[in-house]
């Protein structure tokens, strides 16, 4: 379990690497990585299925990610993309494919809707928080302009 | 056009193409084009983006003018992002003036990155290589997945003069990718496939592309949130096709 928990360390940080995230925020990319796919494990571990803790491991991500952004001044998807990519269903999508080229095309069809379900379940995490966080900072500003008037 | 309204909107387009060249969300190129040009002495600034080209109409008290830039080439540098979005930020607060931020503006689009070659390729092993010990890989599992994913960044480095060819790049590297695990498997009968393949297949996912998409769809963009999307969606298909073709080849 360490030593997993250190390569997905290592798994953001290299990613963060290959977007060209500047180097004093590659950590809290990492972390922030390691942080939702621990929570995917938790809900693995509690019997909850995979699509669950895909939706919550992207919510535990976002909103670690919004958090920081806010807190370092900087654009949240420098932490949000090195987050998400250890929760990403590569071994599904690639077993989908497997599937279709060896003409099973049920067990491809079943492998294909956990893939698009554990992708949309990412996106619906990324898509609640950042609406939350976009409704706040508008009716922050609102209140600004309204004191200012 | 007027001096000042020609130099205000040589800066704003500047930090606006910058943004979109790099990687950076839709909705934040327009909110930033906007901040700089208030900042830089505009009245009015209504900036329009999509992922392929930027039209914005800056208006002074001396008159108003319309331009409009296309975006062709794109390539993912967040720091770049990052830098534009801080100076912007100090323009806004006055602690930038509008002709230094033109000078760092170009620094920033022609400044080098902070990593080289070598040290992207290496990541780009430590992806391959660490998502396979996060599947429970073995030893020789690990090893093959990160030369394979080392290779896949050699690759965009060499495919990386045809950029008009769309999605060459990913289409190669699952190519190889592919190639590598099966020779793999063949050396070693005891190594699992699959785990290499989609170990090395990791730093393909297109993570910008759908961040932003999502990101843009909520901010209200919703022509660039598609396009971002259908990006994703189609770099999905050229992995998979790359993939697919050699196993298809292999009878896998």
């Amino acid at each position: 379990m360490i030593v997993k928990i250190g390569a997905i360390f290592f798994l953001s940080l290299s990613i963060g690497i290959l977007y060209r995230v500047p180097k004093a925020l590659l950590f809290y990319g990492a972390v922030v990585g390691v942080t939702g796919w621990l929570t995917l494990q938790a809900i693995l571990g509690l019997n909850g299925s995979i699509v669950i803790g895909c939706f919550v491991g992207s919510l535990v991500v976002a909103l670690c990610s919004e958090l920081l952004a806010r807190r370092l001044r900087r654009p949240a998807t420098i932490f949000l993309i090195p987050g998400f990519i250890p929760l990403v269903p590569g071994l599904e999508g690639y077993l989908t494919m497997l599937a279709m080229v060896r003409g099973n095309y049920l067990e491809g069809i079943e492998m294909a809707m956990r893939t698009v379900f554990m992708g949309g379940a990412i996106a619906m995490g990324i898509f609640v928080i950042s609406t939350i966080v976009h409704t706040v900072s508008v009716l922050q500003t609102r209140e600004e302009k309204q004191d200012a008037s | 056009m007027e001096p000042k309204l020609r130099e205000i909107m040589s800066i704003t387009l500047l930090a606006g193409e910058v943004l979109l060249r790099n990687g950076a969300e839709t909705y934040r190129v327009e909110e930033t084009m906007e901040h700089v040009g208030l900042a830089c002495g505009a009245q009015r600034v209504e900036a329009f983006v999509i992922p392929t080209g930027i039209i914005v109409t800056i208006s002074t008290e001396h008159g108003e003018a319309t331009l409009c830039t296309r975006v062709k080439e794109r390539t993912i540098n967040l720091s770049r992002v990052v830098k534009v979005n801080e100076l912007s930020r100090r323009l806004s607060d006055r602690r930038l003036a509008p002709e230094q931020a033109r000078h760092l503006l170009e620094r920033v689009a022609r400044g080098r990155t902070e990593f080289n070659l070598g040290v992207l390729i290496v990541a780009s092993g430590v992806v391959g290589a660490s998502y396979a010990v996060s599947q429970n890989a073995t030893f020789w599992e690990i090893t093959p997945a990160f030369l394979a994913a080392m290779f896949i960044r050699y690759i965009a480095h060499l495919v990386s003069h045809f950029r008009m060819v769309r999605f060459l790049f990913e289409f190669l590297g699952a190519a190889s990718a592919a190639l590598i695990g099966i020779a793999a498997h063949q050396v070693m009968p005891e190594i699992n496939r699959d785990i290499v393949i989609v170990a090395a297949l990791m730093p393909l996912v297109p993570g910008v592309a759908i961040t932003n998409s999502i990101r843009d769809v909520i901010a209200g963009d919703l022509l660039a949130g598609i396009s971002r999307a259908l990006e994703g969606i189609l770099t999905a298909s050229a992995i998979a096709m790359g993939v697919g073709l050699i196993l298809t080849i292999w009878r896998g």
